[in-house]
C-alpha cells in the first residue's frame, strides 16, 4: 500500500509539476526521520514561495526537483514533523542533499498519524478503511501487557470480537474466515497464538496496518469481509538500532540497521513466551509437567538495486506448542515468505512484482502404547502478483495487473504409532488455482467530484490431484449413498467458477472539510473454514470451493459523510452500509468434519446479510489523542436446516457497540492510556426447558437459534507509561503498567447449563463420592477480572 | 479438543466460575420425549414416554401413561402391542416373549392425544465378544490409577459399525457425559480385537456389568449429538447448542418430539473386579 499512498500524494500535489518537467537540471535528495533514519514517504519538497511546483518524496524518501536560479531556499515539510528550510547555493546544486526531519514538539511522535495527510479522510476516495498507526497500537492498554494488533483493530467501528480476550474479528457481518490477513502481501492462515488469545504480530517489527472493511481496491480480493494489510517495517540504513521489551507473558527483541552499506537494510524481530517457566513453578503436578509456549520470528531485507529499482524479501515464522506430560502434544506453525520488486520506470509509470508462499501446519501427537497416533495436516498458498501503475495526467491514475494463486490443502494424515490398535486415516488432497485479472482507474472529474472504478475478474479452478464423490440424487448428505467416485490427475480441472467483481466509488467534496462518499464492492471467496464455533481452533479445516461448495459472494454498498475540523486535528465520519452474502456455510447438527473425505455431506449453505451505521470521532494530534466510536449494526444468516429455515443472528451480532480510546501525555516522561468498551451481549441460545433421556436431565433448546443474549459487555482498561526522557542516552527504557478490566466486571465467557450435584459446581458425579442432591443449574465462566501487568520496553 | 482448550484457558486466565440464575424462556407446550428400545432380549424392551419441563423445575418428569404403543413389522400383519406398567412407569410388550430377530425391520408407533409418532429400525447382527479382562494400571494421561476393564472380540462387519457400551457399576448406570462409550469404524476396529479398554477406573470388589449395543446409524448419531450437547459449555469453542436429531417422525399433531428409538442386539457380561487376577 505504500506505493499506492505515494502515488495518491503524488497525484494530489503534482499540479504544476508538468511545467517544470521539461527543465533539464534537477536537484535531488533524500528525506529521513532523524530518530531512526527511515525514509519519509510523501514529504513535500518545494522552493520557498513556489509550493505549487513542489514534489513529494518517493518510496525511498528520495526526491528530484527542477532547479531554479540559485541561491534559493528549499523547504521540506511532512505532517507531524518540523518543517526544514535550507538555503541551497550554486555549488551545492549537483550534490544529493539529505534532510533529517524532527518530530514536531507539539505532538507525540508515538501518537500522531504519521502516514496520512491531515485532510486525507476527507479528500481521498477510500471508504470503510481504517488505519491505526503502530505507535498508537502500542499505547493502547493491553491484556497481559501484550500489545496486540488484532485486538486493537477490534476497537474500531464495524469490527467485533469473537469474545473476551480473543483476537478473532468479525467485520461488518462477515465471518472470521472472511478476513484476509496478510503480511507484506502474503496471507496468514492462522493469525493467532494460544488458541486466539494473542495475534501473531510482534508490534516492534511492524510498519503499518490498514483495515479495509469490504471496500477493497481491485488489486485485492479473495475474501468477502475485509482485508487486514500488515506491513513489516524496513531497517534503517544508518546504524544498528534495537528495541524490545520484557513482559509478564513474553519478551521480544528487534534489531535493524544497514546490511551492506547504505543501499541495503535488514530488520529481524523475535518474540517468545515463557508460560512454561511459570508452569514449572506450580505445585500442581498435573500442571508442572505441561508445556505451553509460542514464538515468532520475522525479518525483512531491503535492497535499493538502482535509482529505479528496489527489492525486499520478508519472512515470518511462528509456532505454538502445548504439551501434556510428555504424552500429548499439539503444535501449529505459520510460515510466510514474500519477495517484492518495485520499479519506478518513470515519474508516471510504476511496476510492482510480488511472489509469496504461505504455509500453515499443525501436528497432534498422542504417545500411548495402545492408541497412540500422530495426526498432521498442512495447507499452503503460493502466489504471484504483478501490478502496473500509470499516471497519464494529473487527474488520472490507472492500475492493472494479474494475481495468480495456487492453494494446496494437503490430505488429513493420521498415522498410528507402532503397535497402536487404531487405523490410519488419509483423505484426498484439495487444490485450487485462482487467476485474477484486475483493472482500476481513479479520475478527478472536477475539483469536487472524483470517481474510482475497478473490476476484478476471478477465474477459479479446483484442480487435481483429487477425488470427487457422486451421490444418489446428486445432493450430498450424511445418509445419502455414494454412487461413484471420480479421480483427477495432477492439475486436471475438477470444477470451474468465474466471477466479475466490480468496485466503484465516488467522492464529492462539499468543501475542504466536508466530503460525501459512496461505494459499491463485490467480492468472491473460494475458500472457507468448515466450523460453526465462534472462535477458531488450530485444527480447523479449510475447504475449497468445488463440485458441491460454491464460492461465497459478497456485495456491499456504503455511503459516508466525512468531516475534519479544527485545522484537521479532529476527524468525524459517519458510514452506513448494507452487505449481502450468498453461499455462506454452516455445519449440520453433530457434523464430523475433521477426518472425513466427504466433507460436503456435513455442510449446509445459505444466505446472509448485514447492515449498520458507524460513527467515529477521532483526534490525531496533540497531547491528548484517541477516538470515540459507536456502531449500530445487525447481522443475519438464513440457512436451510438451521433455525427452522428462518433468519437468525450469528453469535457476533451485537447491535450496539461503543469504544473509547484515549492517550494523554502528561510530560515527556509520563503518559497514560485508557480504553472503554461497551457492547450488546452475544447472541446465544438458552434452554427453554429440560427433558429426561438415558436417565438424566438434558437441556431443551428452542429450534430457533440464538434468540437470547448474554448480558451487555463492558470493560475499562488503563495503562501508565514512564519513559526516560533523556534523549541523549543511548539506552532508552520505559515502564508500562497496565490493568485489564479495571473495575473487575464479570463479563460472561460462557454459561453452562448442567446438573449441579451436592450444591457444589465443582462436584464431579463420576468420582467425587456420594451424590446427595442434584438440581438443574447455570454455571457462568468469566475471565480476566482486574488483571494487572507490567512491561519494560527499551530502545538502543 | 474441548478438554485441551479448557486446560489452556484455566492455565492462562485464572478463569472463575460461579452459579447464576438466568431468566429463561419456557415452552408453551411441553414436548413429549420417547425413549424406546427393541432388542433381542425381552428384559431390555421398553418404551418410556415423558414430558419436558421448565429448566429450573427439579421435580420428577411427568410420565405419559395413556399412550397407545405398538411395534409392527412392515410388510406383514404382525403387531406387537405394548402396555403401560405403573410400577416401572414404562410400556412393555404385552407378550414378554416377544423380541427382535436379526435382519427384521421394526416400526414403532406411538399415539398420544391427537399426535402420532413413528420410527423404524433394523435389527442388526451382534458382534462377537470373546472375553472381558481387567488389570491394575498406574496413573496415565487422562486416566487415573485403578482397575481397567478390557473387552476382546471381533467385529466382522463392513458396514453399520455403530456401537455403544453401557456400564453399570455396582447397580449404578454410568451415564455422566464423560461416561458415554460410543465408537464406530472411523479409526478402524482393530482395537476391539486387541482389547478395547474402557475409560473407567474401578476398585477392587466392584461388580461391573457391561452391555454392548450395535445401533442403527440414526440412533448412534442421536447419542453422539446428545454427548456433544452435554459437553457444550456455551463458550466460543462450542457450536451453537441444538437438540439431538431424533429418529422419530411426527406423522400427525404437534411437530415437536424428543428422544429416539433403538433397535439393537445386546451382549452383556458381568465381572467382579478382584485383585488376585494379576
Amino acid at each position: 500500500m505504500s506505493l499506492f499512498r505515494v502515488l495518491t500524494l503524488f497525484f494530489l500535489t503534482s499540479l504544476g509539476y508538468q511545467a517544470f518537467s521539461q527543465e533539464p537540471v534537477f536537484i535531488s535528495g533524500e528525506v529521513l526521520d532523524v530518530s531512526n533514519s527511515e525514509p519519509l514517504i510523501g514529504a513535500n519538497v518545494y522552493w520557498e514561495g513556489k509550493i505549487e511546483s513542489g514534489v513529494v518524496s518517493d518510496l525511498n524518501g528520495k526526491f528530484q526537483l527542477p532547479l531554479i536560479p540559485l541561491p534559493a531556499r528549499l523547504v521540506i515539510s511532512y505532517v507531524g514533523f518540523e518543517r526544514s528550510v535550507r538555503q541551497i547555493n550554486k555549488n551545492e546544486a549537483d550534490k544529493p542533499i539529505r534532510f533529517f526531519l524532527k518530530p514536531e514538539e507539539m505532538s507525540l511522535d508515538e501518537i500522531i498519524i504519521q502516514e496520512r495527510r491531515p485532510d486525507e479522510q476527507v479528500k481521498n476516495m477510500e471508504m470503510g478503511k481504517a488505519t491505526v498507526p503502530i505507535e498508537t497500537i502500542k499505547n493502547i492498554p493491553a491484556l497481559f501487557g501484550e500489545v496486540d494488533l488484532l485486538r486493537s483493530l477490534q476497537l474500531l467501528p464495524g469490527v467485533k470480537s469473537a469474545g473476551e480476550g480473543t483476537t478473532g474479528i468479525f467485520v461488518r457481518g462477515g465471518s472470521a474466515d472472511q478476513n484476509l490477513v496478510q503480511l507484506d502481501g502474503a496471507p496468514v492462515y492462522n493469525p493467532s497464538h494460544f488458541f486466539g488469545i494473542f495475534s501473531v504480530f510482534n508490534p516492534d517489527g511492524l510498519k503499518s496496518v490498514d483495515l479495509y472493511k469490504g471496500n477493497m481496491p481491485a488489486s485485492f480480493g479473495g475474501r468477502a469481509a475485509s482485508l487486514i494489510d500488515v506491513s513489516l517495517r524496513e531497517g534503517n540504513n544508518e546504524q544498528i538500532h534495537g528495541e524490545g521489551g520484557i513482559g509478564s507473558i513474553s519478551s521480544r527483541l528487534t534489531l535493524d540497521g544497514p546490511l551492506f552499506g547504505k543501499n541495503s537494510t535488514f530488520i529481524v524481530s523475535a518474540r517468545r513466551t515463557y508460560a512454561d517457566v511459570f508452569l514449572k513453578l506450580s505445585s500442581d503436578e498435573n500442571l508442572k509437567n505441561n508445556k505451553l509456549n509460542f514464538h515468532d520470528l520475522s525479518g525483512k531485507l531491503a535492497f535499493i538495486v538502482s535509482e529505479k529499482d528496489k527489492i525486499s524479501i520478508s519472512s515470518y515464522q511462528g509456532s505454538d506448542f502445548l504439551g501434556l506430560d510428555d504424552e500429548f502434544g499439539l503444535g501449529w506453525t505459520n510460515w510466510v515468505t514474500s519477495a517484492n520488486w518495485s520499479r519506478v520506470s518513470s515519474d508516471k509509470f510504476f511496476f510492482d512484482l510480488q511472489g509469496y508462499h504461505s504455509r500453515y501446519s499443525y501436528t497432534v501427537e498422542f504417545d500411548d502404547p495402545e492408541n497412540g497416533f500422530e495426526w498432521s495436516n498442512k495447507l499452503s498458498e503460493s502466489g504471484l502478483k504483478a501490478i502496473w501503475t500509470a499516471l497519464p495526467n494529473s487527474k488520472t491514475q490507472l492500475n492493472w495487473g494479474i494475481h495468480s494463486q495456487y492453494y494446496h490443502f494437503a490430505p488429513i494424515d493420521l498415522e498410528p504409532a507402532p503397535n497402536s490398535a487404531i487405523q490410519s486415516i488419509v483423505t484426498n488432497p484439495k487444490n485450487g488455482l485462482l487467476n485474477n485479472l484486475f483493472f482500476s482507474a481513479n479520475h478527478e472529474i472536477s475539483s469536487k467530484l472524483s470517481v474510482e472504478g475497478g473490476l476484478r475478474w476471478g477465474l477459479f479452478n479446483q484442480v487435481g490431484k483429487g477425488v470427487d464423490y457422486l451421490y444418489e440424487g446428486g445432493v450430498p448428505g450424511p445418509e445419502v449413498e455414494i454412487t461413484d467416485s471420480l479421480s483427477f490427475g495432477t492439475m486436471e480441472s475438477m470444477q470451474f467458477y468465474q466471477g466479475l467483481e466490480p468496485r466503484i466509488a465516488f467522492r464529492y467534496l462539499i468543501n475542504d472539510q466536508f466530503s460525501v462518499k459512496t461505494a459499491y464492492n463485490r467480492n468472491f471467496q473460494y475458500i472457507q473454514i468448515a466450523s460453526n464455533s465462534s472462535a477458531g481452533l488450530p485444527i480447523d479445516r479449510w475447504i475449497l470451493s468445488g463440485r458441491y461448495i460454491e464460492p461465497v459472494r459478497s456485495d456491499q454498498v456504503s455511503l459516508g459523510l466525512f468531516h475534519n475540523f479544527n485545522q484537521n486535528r479532529w476527524e468525524f465520519s459517519i458510514e452506513g452500509y448494507y452487505k449481502d452474502l450468498d453461499n455462506v456455510i454452516d455445519l449440520r447438527n453433530g457434523a464430523q468434519v475433521l477426518f472425513t473425505d466427504q466433507v460436503e455431506t456435513e455442510l449446509l449453505a445459505g444466505k446472509g446479510w448485514a447492515y449498520g451505521a458507524e460513527f467515529l470521532l477521532r483526534k490525531n494530534i496533540g497531547k491528548t489523542t484517541g477516538w470515540l466510536a459507536y456502531t449500530w449494526s445487525r447481522t443475519w444468516r438464513k440457512i436451510e436446516g438451521v433455525s427452522r429455515n428462518e433468519a437468525y443472528n450469528p453469535r457476533f451480532d451485537r447491535p450496539n457497540d461503543v469504544t473509547l480510546v484515549l492517550n494523554h501525555e502528561f510530560s515527556p516522561s509520563w503518559s497514560a492510556g485508557l480504553t472503554f468498551v461497551y457492547t450488546t451481549g452475544q447472541a446465544v441460545s438458552y434452554p427453554v426447558g429440560s427433558y429426561e433421556v438415558d436417565n438424566q436431565s438434558v437441556p431443551l433448546y428452542s429450534e430457533y437459534r440464538n434468540v437470547d443474549r448474554f448480558p451487555n459487555y463492558h470493560r475499562m482498561d488503563a495503562s501508565v507509561t514512564w519513559k526516560n526522557s533523556d534523549k541523549g542516552r543511548k539506552w532508552r527504557g520505559s515502564w508500562n503498567f497496565s490493568i485489564y478490566n479495571l473495575y473487575g466486571r464479570k463479563n460472561p465467557f460462557a454459561y453452562e447449563f448442567r446438573t449441579i450435584f451436592n450444591d457444589d459446581i465443582n462436584f464431579d458425579a463420576s468420582s467425587d463420592g456420594e451424590i446427595t442432591s442434584a438440581q438443574p443449574g447455570v454455571v457462568m465462566t468469566y475471565l480476566f477480572t482486574f488483571l494487572p501487568s507490567i512491561t519494560y520496553n527499551f530502545q538502543f | 479438543m474441548k478438554r485441551l482448550a479448557g486446560i489452556l484457558i484455566a492455565i492462562l486466565s485464572w478463569s472463575c466460575q460461579e452459579e447464576v440464575i438466568l431468566p429463561l424462556g419456557e415452552k408453551e407446550e411441553l414436548v413429549p420425549t420417547i425413549e424406546a428400545f427393541w432388542t433381542d432380549q425381552s428384559i431390555y424392551n421398553e418404551v418410556r414416554i415423558t414430558l419436558s419441563k421448565d429448566y429450573y423445575d427439579s421435580t420428577e418428569v411427568q410420565v405419559i401413561s395413556d399412550a397407545e404403543v405398538f411395534i409392527t413389522i412392515p410388510g406383514t400383519d404382525k403387531v406387537i402391542p405394548f402396555i403401560f406398567l405403573g410400577g416401572i412407569n414404562n410400556y412393555r410388550a404385552a407378550n414378554p416373549q416377544e423380541h427382535a430377530k436379526v435382519g427384521e425391520t421394526y416400526q414403532l408407533h406411538v399415539k398420544w392425544k391427537d399426535n402420532i409418532y413413528v420410527s423404524e429400525g433394523v435389527m442388526l447382527e451382534p458382534p462377537i465378544v470373546d472375553s472381558v479382562t481387567w488389570s491394575f494400571e498406574e496413573e496415565r494421561l487422562f486416566r487415573e490409577e485403578g482397575y481397567y476393564i478390557k473387552v476382546y472380540g471381533k467385529i466382522p462387519f463392513e458396514e453399520n459399525n455403530n456401537y455403544r457400551i453401557r456400564v453399570i457399576e455396582n447397580d449404578t448406570l454410568k451415564n455422566q457425559r464423560e461416561d458415554y462409550l460410543l465408537f464406530d469404524d472411523t479409526f478402524g476396529l482393530k482395537f476391539f480385537e486387541e482389547g478395547l479398554e474402557l475409560g473407567y477406573a474401578f476398585e477392587e470388589n466392584d461388580k461391573v456389568r457391561l452391555e454392548l449395543f450395535r445401533l442403527n446409524k440414526n440412533a448412534f448419531d442421536y447419542l453422539n449429538q446428545l454427548v456433544n450437547l452435554l459437553f457444550n459449555d456455551g463458550g466460543l469453542f462450542s457450536p451453537p447448542p441444538q437438540n439431538p436429531d431424533t429418529n422419530i417422525k411426527v406423522v400427525q399433531g404437534d411437530p415437536e418430539v424428543l428422544g429416539y428409538f433403538a433397535v439393537t442386539p445386546v451382549l452383556a457380561r458381568t465381572v467382579l473386579i478382584q485383585a488376585k487376577y494379576d
